[in-house]
């Protein structure tokens, strides 16, 4: 018989048999797929995971509008924070009961004061910021403000000149200015 | 959920430029507002050089504000910052590099005061695990009323190697004011206080929490 002949017709036969029905019935069918459904495709795990091939579909035009969202957002955050006119945070003397302040409490026995403020790092050394509120008919000027967590510096200045420690308080020893700061650790456990 | 990784990572990337810029824009514009043009700028150089060291840059710019608020004048306030800096970066150099922010504060000031440089390190290695915040402003204070700061540093590394907690610290700290006051030479009543606690502490089996008094608390 010619070769070829004999070879298109075992190439037909082939393809007669991929033809036919399997000998597997439909529910068989079904649940080879709904099993082949159910297993998950093993992944990388871990740190592996981050440098595994992984193939992923994305439509141009999603991308490209990516893209521009994060550029906008970008934008918007330098513009937010990088302006001018940003403004010099204060201290708020009632500000709200969260985590991130604590409540703080100072005192000085001044007599003859007429005006005490506390000036630090916490409302940027401005002495106006931050006045001590006279208590009643004694010598003592006490100020009750939360703090953000951390460690400040702070002095007493008394009648807007006379820049004084706080004599119940740790001293800082640098002193870069002259005399030693007064520290306060604001830390919600033994603080200071 | 994997899938948005990636696209968190890269807008992380993208963004924190950004917030950067913000950074550095938000300290100038505060420097501005307070100080003469030529001391914001210079300023506002050694803040960019610490933040871009991994520094902390608040207390820069609150040393700035303080000469500004004392009356320095503007060789003053930039020698201030100055050194502030270049304390914060040894600081962490010998609290190593994971040190929490406020801990490179209280030991730039210890440096400040003159305590040396292996004390911090001793420090750290006496409390491998805790903040070392407390330990590094007690010192700071003892040195401030007058305690030599070798001698300083070897009352509160011992403590904190016996396991002094921070209120114990604190306590010590006071009976050390209490006999400085009292007429105490600095020196001897810091050595005095803490063998007495040691003396406690072995004598307790305890960590000597009534060795100081009490303390007054300003912060819960």
């Amino acid at each position: 018989m010619d070769p070829e002949r004999e070879e298109k017709r075992v190439d037909e036969r082939i393809r007669a048999a991929y033809r036919q029905p399997s000998a597997a019935d439909e529910p068989a069918r079904e649940r080879l797929i709904a099993r082949l459904a159910s297993e998950r495709t093993p992944r990388a795990s871990g740190l592996r995971g981050w440098f595994a091939v992984r193939e992923y579909h994305a439509r141009p035009v999603w991308v490209f509008a990516t893209l521009v969202a994060v550029l906008a957002v970008g934008s918007w955050l330098g513009a937010r924070f990088a302006g001018r006119h940003a403004p010099i945070a204060m201290v708020p003397v009632a500000g709200p009961s969260d985590a991130s302040t604590l409540p703080v409490t100072f005192v000085l026995r001044a007599p003859g004061a007429t005006r005490v403020a506390v000036v630090g790092d916490f409302n940027n050394w401005d002495a106006s910021a931050t006045p001590m509120a006279h208590s009643g008919s004694g010598d003592l000027w006490v100020l009750n403000v939360r703090l953000p967590r951390g460690v400040h510096l702070y002095w007493f200045v008394l009648d807007g000149s006379e820049w004084r420690p706080d004599p119940s308080a740790p001293l800082a020893a640098d002193g870069s200015f002259g005399g030693h700061n007064s520290v306060v650790v604001v830390n919600g456990g033994s603080g200071l | 959920m994997n899938r948005a990784l990636p696209l968190v990572a890269v807008l992380v990337l993208m963004l924190a430029p950004a917030a950067r810029a913000g950074d550095e824009a938000s300290d100038e514009a505060r420097l501005g507002a307070r100080l003469a043009p030529d001391v914001a700028r210079q300023v506002a150089v050694l803040v960019q050089e610490a933040r871009a060291a991994g520094l902390p840059t608040d207390p820069l710019v609150a040393r700035a504000f303080e000469g500004a608020s004392r009356g320095a004048d503007a060789a003053g306030i930039v020698g201030g910052v100055r050194r502030q800096a270049g304390a914060q970066a040894a600081a962490r150099g010998a609290l190593g590099n994971g040190s929490q922010p406020d801990e490179i504060v209280a030991g730039a000031s210890a440096l400040l005061a003159g305590v040396p440089a292996d004390s911090l390190a001793r420090l750290r290695l006496a409390r491998p695990g805790g903040s070392l915040v407390i330990p590094l402003v007690v010192l700071c204070d003892l040195v401030a009323r007058g305690v030599p700061a070798d001698a300083a540093s070897v009352a509160v590394v011992t403590a904190a190697r016996a396991g002094a907690t921070d209120n114990v610290l604190l306590r010590i700290r006071e009976r050390i004011h209490t006999g400085i006051e009292n007429g105490g030479a600095p020196a001897g009543t810091t050595g005095e206080v803490v063998r007495q606690w040691l003396r406690v502490t072995a004598g307790h089996g305890r960590h000597g929490e009534g060795a100081g008094g009490e303390s007054k608390r300003k912060t819960p």
